[in-house]
């Protein structure tokens, strides 16, 4: 059988750590070979909580741990959605401008579409903002009223701690409470509808 | 422990270890209670420590200045006083002190004192290794980590003095052998044997949804090791509890073994005072020396 992440002589977290990017990154199985007890045991209940079937086999001195990803409702009822109960409408915003094209005609664009959305009074459940999405909560004032007013009318923004600590802008966060992937990816993956920017 | 008259004796404890918080202050903080916690569960009051400290240059002086700032503040807090200590150049930054205290040895708690019908009383929750862990593998913020880095930084000194106040058979601190790893020594010591209730040991925050995570430390098999399975018998328990009885903590709380008859006021004193979520965990028993058992819940 092929070997697809070798985490042979890595500590926890390592292995689950590999195991969790080509999570993110595949629907297909796949598999983990880990060399001792703590690693397999760990591996096998992270993709087990994550809704995939797993199954160990010894191999040579380790453990081979083939990993079958859940479809998507199955990862829903897991162990990781319902740590963040499904949501309704999740907006998230990875740039600092609305679409491709002119940046200042973006950066404008995004402005009238928070407004806008601001605006309807019906918020979003989540607003999560990543990459250069994290200056809309920073170092601009104007996008940080509009998302502070959706969270005002009941929306949970959370930030991207370390798209925050890349930027240097941690000190200056405006508006929302610092997340991370972990929290971020299952109020995504949870979504009852996400709107993406 | 060495004597230096009949009725004063010298007890000298080390020890270091690698970040567990990235915030360097807390990280000085918690590796100066973690190694006054030896002293304070011999009932031993500190005078001296000396920093011993790796680093790498790299890091820059000033996150090496918070660490030995918060590793000041603690000893301060402690009534003791640091002395000197020494320096190394190294690749991964590492920071603990050798710390030295005064006890009248017959005062000193010993972790040989437990008697069968003495409740087990245990002063912080359990759960760092899981959690720093999960940090190291970014599963939570710092921020989430509140719970357990307030606790780390927590010393166990008040917690010291209720007991002496009320006089206890044995003590020792938690940290790198868990619960079920200090608690095994403790009986093998006093030649009793010992009952814990899985449900009454407190748990920090997110450390059962981390372990159910898979975000158990490598350094649990080793306890798994050193405690032999023969002598644990363990009830039907949730996976991710048994996880927590056997995670190797930094800077945890005391384990004291307690008379029946002064339990309830102790606790009432830990929890009105230093140690909100103390609790009777479990006793110690007659059975065969040595012998574990882990229960799910409180009977008796």
């Amino acid at each position: 059988m092929d070997i697809d992440i070798d985490a042979r002589g890595l500590e926890c977290p390592r292995p689950v750590v590999m195991t969790k990017e080509a999570l993110a990154n595949t629907t297909e199985a796949f598999t983990v070979l880990v060399d001792n007890e703590t690693a397999r045991d760990n591996v096998s209940r992270f993709a087990r909580s994550s809704g995939c079937e797993v199954e160990v086999k010894d191999h040579d001195g380790g453990f081979l741990i083939s990993i079958v990803p859940g479809r998507a409702s199955e990862v829903e009822t897991g162990e990781l959605a319902s740590c963040t109960p499904e949501t309704g409408t999740v907006l998230f915003i990875s740039a600092g401008e609305m679409g491709g094209g002119d940046r200042e005609l973006g950066a404008t664009l995004m402005k009238m579409f928070l407004y806008a959305y601001a605006e309807r009074r019906e918020p979003p459940a989540a607003v999560a903002l990543m990459n250069a999405g994290v200056k809309l909560v920073t170092e601009d004032e104007e996008t940080a009223a509009h998302i502070r007013r959706l969270e005002e009318q009941g929306a949970e923004v959370l930030v991207c701690g370390t798209c925050l600590d890349y930027y240097g802008l941690k000190e200056k966060l405006l508006v929302g409470r610092v997340s991370n992937m972990y929290e971020i990816q299952s109020i995504l993956a949870g979504a009852g509808r996400l709107v993406s920017l | 422990m060495f004597m230096l008259d009949k009725d004063l004796a010298l007890v000298q404890t080390v020890d270091f270890f690698t970040p567990i918080v990235d915030d360097p202050y807390l990280f000085g903080q918690i590796a100066a209670a973690n190694a006054l916690s030896d002293l304070y569960a011999m009932g031993a009051r500190p005078l001296t420590a000396m920093n011993i400290v790796a680093f790498p240059c790299s890091l820059g002086f000033e996150v090496l200045e918070k660490i030995l700032l918060g590793g000041y503040q603690k000893i301060h807090e402690a009534g003791a006083v640091i002395l000197g200590g020494h320096t190394i150049e190294d690749e991964e930054p590492k920071y603990g002190l050798a710390v030295t205290g005064l006890v009248k040895p017959s005062e000193m708690t010993t972790i040989a004192g437990a008697t069968p019908g003495d409740y087990l009383v245990l002063t912080k929750p359990v759960g760092t290794g899981i959690l720093a862990t999960s940090l190291k593998g970014e599963f939570i913020t710092e921020d989430e980590m509140g719970d357990a880095i307030e606790s780390m930084c927590a010393l166990n000194r008040e917690a010291a003095r209720v007991f002496s106040e009320h006089g206890i058979n044995a003590c020792t601190d938690i940290t790198g052998f868990a619960l079920v790893g200090h608690l095994y020594e403790m009986i093998r010591a006093s030649g009793a044997a010992a009952e814990i209730w899985a449900a009454e040991v407190p748990l920090l925050e997110h450390a059962l949804r981390m372990a159910n995570m898979g975000m158990v430390p490598q350094g649990q098999k080793r306890i798994e090791d050193y405690v032999p399975k023969a002598q644990v018998q363990a009830g039907d328990i949730d996976a991710a509890v048994m996880d927590c009885l056997y995670d190797p903590q930094t800077s945890g709380g005391l384990l004291a073994s307690v008379p029946a008859v002064i339990v309830d006021d102790l606790v009432r004193d830990l929890r009105g005072g230093p140690c909100p979520r103390a609790a009777v965990i479990g006793t110690i028993t007659e059975d065969e020396p040595g012998k574990l058992r882990i229960l799910a819940e409180r009977r008796d």
